[in-house]
């Protein structure tokens, strides 16, 4: 019988309830104007400031779920492996390597990605067009992103405290003089909009 | 097309021409030259709206995961994939033995450009070779997961990895299927190179020196790996395909399925994560597009395969191979003789020999060199930025040794023997004069700005002999060589004038590999024609249209320059033929010249503006001149309404170019530029590590266009050529064959932390054989500069380490403290 009133539990609350009709009128009792309850094994998350409600599987990692589901293909994978640094994004504040973060891990976090930070207009962006802080392009959202973190913690880095921040992050084309230049551009911009 | 006779004629000139100075560059420039127009792609790319092959997907689209072979050298006796085709999420398990799985002839044509003998073999001889299933399923997990169940019964065979010891005649056969009487393959037009007579010029030389050298694998580490999607529109493929050169793989396409017609074949050719050469050399890449083929025809669905990281470490950089190497100079630091043989590891193209460089720019008489490519049970080696790495490390080591047995200054060695195919300067000289460039000394020119901004004098020593007060060993190196831009290749560009607001796009293939070629285009074009620079835009042709010399090697600017310049050259005639001339006539007559009573030399074009020469008051936009028609498309809304304006014929204009270069053997041009690099190193003496604590780069670039792209080339370059000289390095394990670091945790490649100060100079002495007197400049640095350690290293410790890369645990042991 238990488990018989299990089945009627309420999808928005849990609330057991014993009847599909006393459910359905719990639920539009209590939680009319909701919209679809979240299916078992969702997890909420915030990504560029867009909230979303997805059922993940076990095994995705964050960047999976970001570039392949989500669609944001801004995120690039270049080791798979924790090594590289091209799948950064910022979780909750912090650059994190998606590669080697589980998906459903991140249900209430707050995840920003390279096509926010473009979409925010940040001053990086034109910064690293100028600078030509890219060839390929393929580790440049990486950057981007790593670089945001930093100037988010630290608006004013001296060049020692970027390279130091951006160690972490491999470019095959050895793009790597130009991003301290791009990251102080940028600093620079920032400084002289807040005065 | 021009009605003037003599235009025509200059211009066929110019087409075919590849022997001699640009015998009409501009007068002046304005975007030509100048530092940092904005990256075309620079938005984009930042901003991760840039896609590449990697974030394709296609509705319905399943996903193929190959199976790998445990062993270096195996046949697989029986196979049973039962177990894996039910798994839940699998659509389908290709097999080896599957009868339409085919030959190696139905992917390339060309035999030894694939791992093994088939697109999915039977057989594999590497470790990690794609062979025997591929798995197809509803995702990479599953595929995966399904593969771990097919049962495998394997016959394993012998396997040799070092190419020395694979030569001896009586070493077991490492690709029996191909190689029956011995693992020796030799190919290719420049195998053997020799000029002169060895034996001559060692018995006149004062010393004769011999020494051997050795490079172990290391590979072009692409950030995006090789993938492809294949989706069949009825019997109209369509593809992408991270792909550098993608009219390769279309022209191969078309002879698939009994022959495909190429106007049927949509290859979309996206943003490249870089390759390097690499894959993009072989059609190894091909094979996995092939079985995805198979599979989304079975299926009905597009199917998409991605190689992981390991898989991407299969095979890796011509220069790995062991060197031996004869030497006899003089005591005025003249070289007479030099020999050399290099046991190359899988070369698919054994042909770019070790003594090839000293062929090409020095006064050396007697020469004689040979590349033996030795089959091992490894991936292949093909050219990774680039080809020139077995000569140009040759060059080094040779130069380096012979400065140093005569205690002279490596710099005046080279200013001593700088010449061209076996001649001193003289030679050069007048053979610049006779090409009707203008004679100046390139190698002189780079070392003086080099020497001055490295502080050389100051820096250079005795090797082993300045102690820093931090207690690490200081050294420094100098190495040079001639600038290259020199395979076959020809490139076809269009140029279109947009109705409505007057642009210009620039029609191509869609080829990007980073090195900002598109912008390079625009700066010709629009200087050419006249435009402002932000009028003029590249639209790749993503459905392989229009053919491109491969947009990422030194080889880019000498041919697609020339080919941007014939056509803007032409579309501007056109322009002003169209202005002068009543033109686009209609049922109520011809349209009123733009400039009546003109002809096409009284006008010019300058801002995106036409213009009377005499009278530039009287000048027309563009845009103006184009306007009509642009929205309403073939209806002239204003002709209908009674209106009559301006119109203008359409404005298109299409050219090409054929280079030769160097590779003809029947004319081949001298070189006249030259590049010279600088690198300073402190080494710790007890733990082995070097720090490279600055790098000078001097190229002459004969005219730069793009400056920022040049600059990119050089420190990118040398960072690269850092990370190759003392990081990379793919290791096997001898016992059984096994790769063991193809990941980015345990292969290194150079981080921001790894190196000091790159400082770039660009020389511009204009005798490349390019348009504006251009050469290239995308390979020879991150080629150059591997070798370059070596000096470096030799000069702080005063041994010789000569088994590149140059890690701690060998300095070490160089120092006697291992
Ligand atoms: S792809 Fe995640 S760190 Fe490299
Ligand atoms: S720009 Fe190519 S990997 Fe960084």
């Amino acid at each position: 019988m238990n488990k018989d009133i299990k089945n009627y539990a309420c999808p928005y609350c849990g609330e057991k309830c014993r009847s599909a009709d006393e459910l359905k009128e719990h639920v539009f009792q209590a939680h009319k104007g909701r919209g679809l309850p979240a299916p078992e094994g969702s997890i909420k998350l915030t990504v560029n400031k867009a909230e979303y409600v997805i059922r993940v599987a076990p095994n995705w990692t964050l960047y999976y779920l970001i570039h392949d589901k989500l669609g944001l293909t801004g995120t690039k994978q270049f080791c798979d492996q924790g090594a590289c640094g091209s799948c950064t994004m910022i979780v909750d504040g912090k650059p994190v390597l998606s590669c080697m973060l589980l998906a459903i891990e991140c249900g209430g976090k707050v995840i920003e990605t390279v096509e926010g930070i473009a979409a925010d207009g940040h001053p990086l962006i034109e910064a690293y067009v100028n600078n030509h802080a890219m060839q390929c392009g393929y580790c440049t959202p990486g950057f981007v992103v790593t670089s945001k973190a930093l100037l988010d913690r630290h608006p004013d880095p001296t060049e020692e405290e970027i390279v130091e921040a951006l160690a972490g992050n491999l470019c095959r084309c050895s793009t790597y003089p130009q991003h301290p230049i791009a990251v102080r551009e940028a600093a620079g911009k920032m400084k002289a909009a807040k005065k | 097309m021009s009605t003037h006779p003599e235009n025509q004629t200059a211009r066929a000139l110019e087409l075919l021409d590849n022997l001699k100075a640009d015998m009409s560059p501009l007068k002046e420039y304005k975007h030509i030259g100048v530092k940092g127009p904005r990256r075309i792609d620079g938005l984009a790319k930042a901003s991760g709206q840039a896609d590449y092959t990697m974030d394709v997907q296609v509705p319905g689209m399943l996903y193929m995961r190959f199976l790998m072979s445990p062993y270096p050298h195996a046949k697989i006796l029986k196979m049973d994939t039962g177990k894996a085709a039910r798994l839940a999420g699998v659509r389908n398990v290709l097999r080896f033995d599957d009868p339409e799985v085919g030959k190696e002839e139905i992917i390339g044509k060309v035999a030894g450009f694939f791992g093994s003998d088939r697109p999915l073999s039977g057989v594999a001889h590497m470790e990690g070779e794609l062979v025997g299933a591929a798995v197809t399923a509803d995702s990479e997990a599953i595929a995966e997961e399904a593969l771990a169940l097919i049962e495998i019964d394997w016959e394993e065979r012998p396997f040799m990895l070092d190419p020395v010891a694979a030569s001896d005649p009586a070493a077991p056969l490492t690709f029996p299927e191909r190689y029956i009487d011995g693992n020796h393959w030799n190919r290719g037009a420049y195998d053997e190179l020799a000029h002169g007579d060895v034996k001559k010029g060692f018995a006149a030389a004062d010393k004769v020196i011999e020494f051997k050298f050795s490079r172990t694998a290391n590979t072009w580490v692409g950030p995006e790996r090789p993938c492809g999607v294949w989706k069949w529109n009825g019997d109209c493929p369509e593809i992408w395909l991270k792909h550098q050169r993608v009219h390769l793989p279309k022209s191969r396409i078309s002879q698939w399925f009994g022959g495909i017609p190429m106007n049927k074949i949509q290859i979309h050719s996206l943003y490249q994560g870089a390759s390097f050469g690499g894959w993009c050399q072989v059609d190894w890449n091909l094979g996995p597009l092939w079985c995805a083929a198979l599979v989304s025809k079975r299926t009905g669905r597009p199917v998409k395969y991605i190689f992981n990281r390991r898989e991407d470490f299969f095979g890796g950089s011509m220069d790995e191979g062991v060197y031996f190497v004869k030497v006899g100079f003089n005591k005025d630091g003249s070289i007479t003789a030099v020999e050399a043989t290099l046991y190359q590891v899988n070369a698919i193209w054994p042909v770019f020999n070790p003594v090839l460089h000293l062929h090409d720019n020095t006064t050396i008489p007697h020469l004689k060199g040979q590349c033996k490519s030795i089959w091992v049970n490894k991936g292949h080696t093909v050219p990774t930025r680039c080809e020139m790495l077995p000569p140009v490390l040759t060059q080094t080591m040779i130069f380096d040794r012979v400065a140093a047995e005569l205690g002279m200054d490596p710099i005046e060695l080279a200013l001593k023997n700088d010449g061209a195919m076996g001649h001193d300067m003289a030679w050069v000289n007048e053979e610049k004069k006779q090409r009707g460039f203008q004679v100046r000394d390139s190698l002189k020119e780079c070392v003086e700005k080099g020497k001055a901004e490295f502080k050389w004098d100051e820096s250079w020593h005795k090797p082993g002999a300045r102690k820093l007060p931090n207690g690490r060993l200081h050294g420094v190196g100098f190495t040079w060589a001639h600038e290259w831009d020199d395979s076959c290749g020809s490139g076809e560009f269009a140029i279109r004038i947009e109705r409505t607001d007057g642009t210009a796009s620039l029609l191509a293939t869609g080829a990007d590999n980073g090195v900002d070629a598109e912008n390079t285009y625009c700066q010709i074009a629009a200087d050419e024609i006249g435009l402002r620079l932000e009028d003029v835009h590249y639209n790749p042709q993503q459905y392989v249209g229009f053919y491109r010399m491969t947009p990422d090697s030194s080889t880019n600017m000498s041919v697609n320059g020339w080919a941007v310049r014939h056509a803007a050259r032409i579309l501007k005639e056109k322009i002003l033929e169209s202005a002068t001339g009543p033109t686009a006539l209609t049922q109520r007559g011809g349209y009123q010249p733009a400039f009546p009573d003109t002809s096409p030399q009284d006008l010019d074009i300058q801002d995106s503006h036409i213009f009377l020469k005499s009278d530039p008051e009287r000048r027309m936009s563009l845009a103006d001149f184009v306007r009509m028609a642009g929205e309403s498309g073939c209806f002239s809304t204003d002709e209908f309404l009674g209106v009559r304006t301006a119109w203008s014929e359409p404005l298109f204009a299409s050219s090409y170019h054929v280079q030769y270069g160097a590779y003809n053997p029947v004319n081949p041009r001298p070189r006249f530029c030259r590049q010279a690099h600088f690198m300073e190193v402190e080494v710790d003496t007890e733990t082995g590590e070097i720090f490279v604590t600055r790098i000078v780069n001097v190229n002459d670039v004969g005219k730069a266009i793009n400056r920022m792209s040049c600059e990119g080339q050089q420190y990118g370059g040398s960072i690269m050529g850092v990370s190759r000289a003392k990081f990379e390095e793919v290791v096997h394990d001898p016992v059984t064959g096994v790769m063991l670091n193809g990941n980015l945790i345990d292969y290194k490649i150079a981080t921001m932390q790894d190196l000091g100060p790159v400082s770039t100079i660009l020389v511009e002495t204009g005798m490349g054989y390019g348009p504006y007197g251009l050469i290239g400049v995308g390979e020879d640095i991150g080629t150059v500069v591997p070798g370059l350690m070596a000096p470096a290293v030799f000069n702080a410790i005063g041994v010789r380490i000569d088994d590149f890369p140059i890690t701690p645990d060998k300095i070490l042991k160089a120092l006697g403290k291992i």
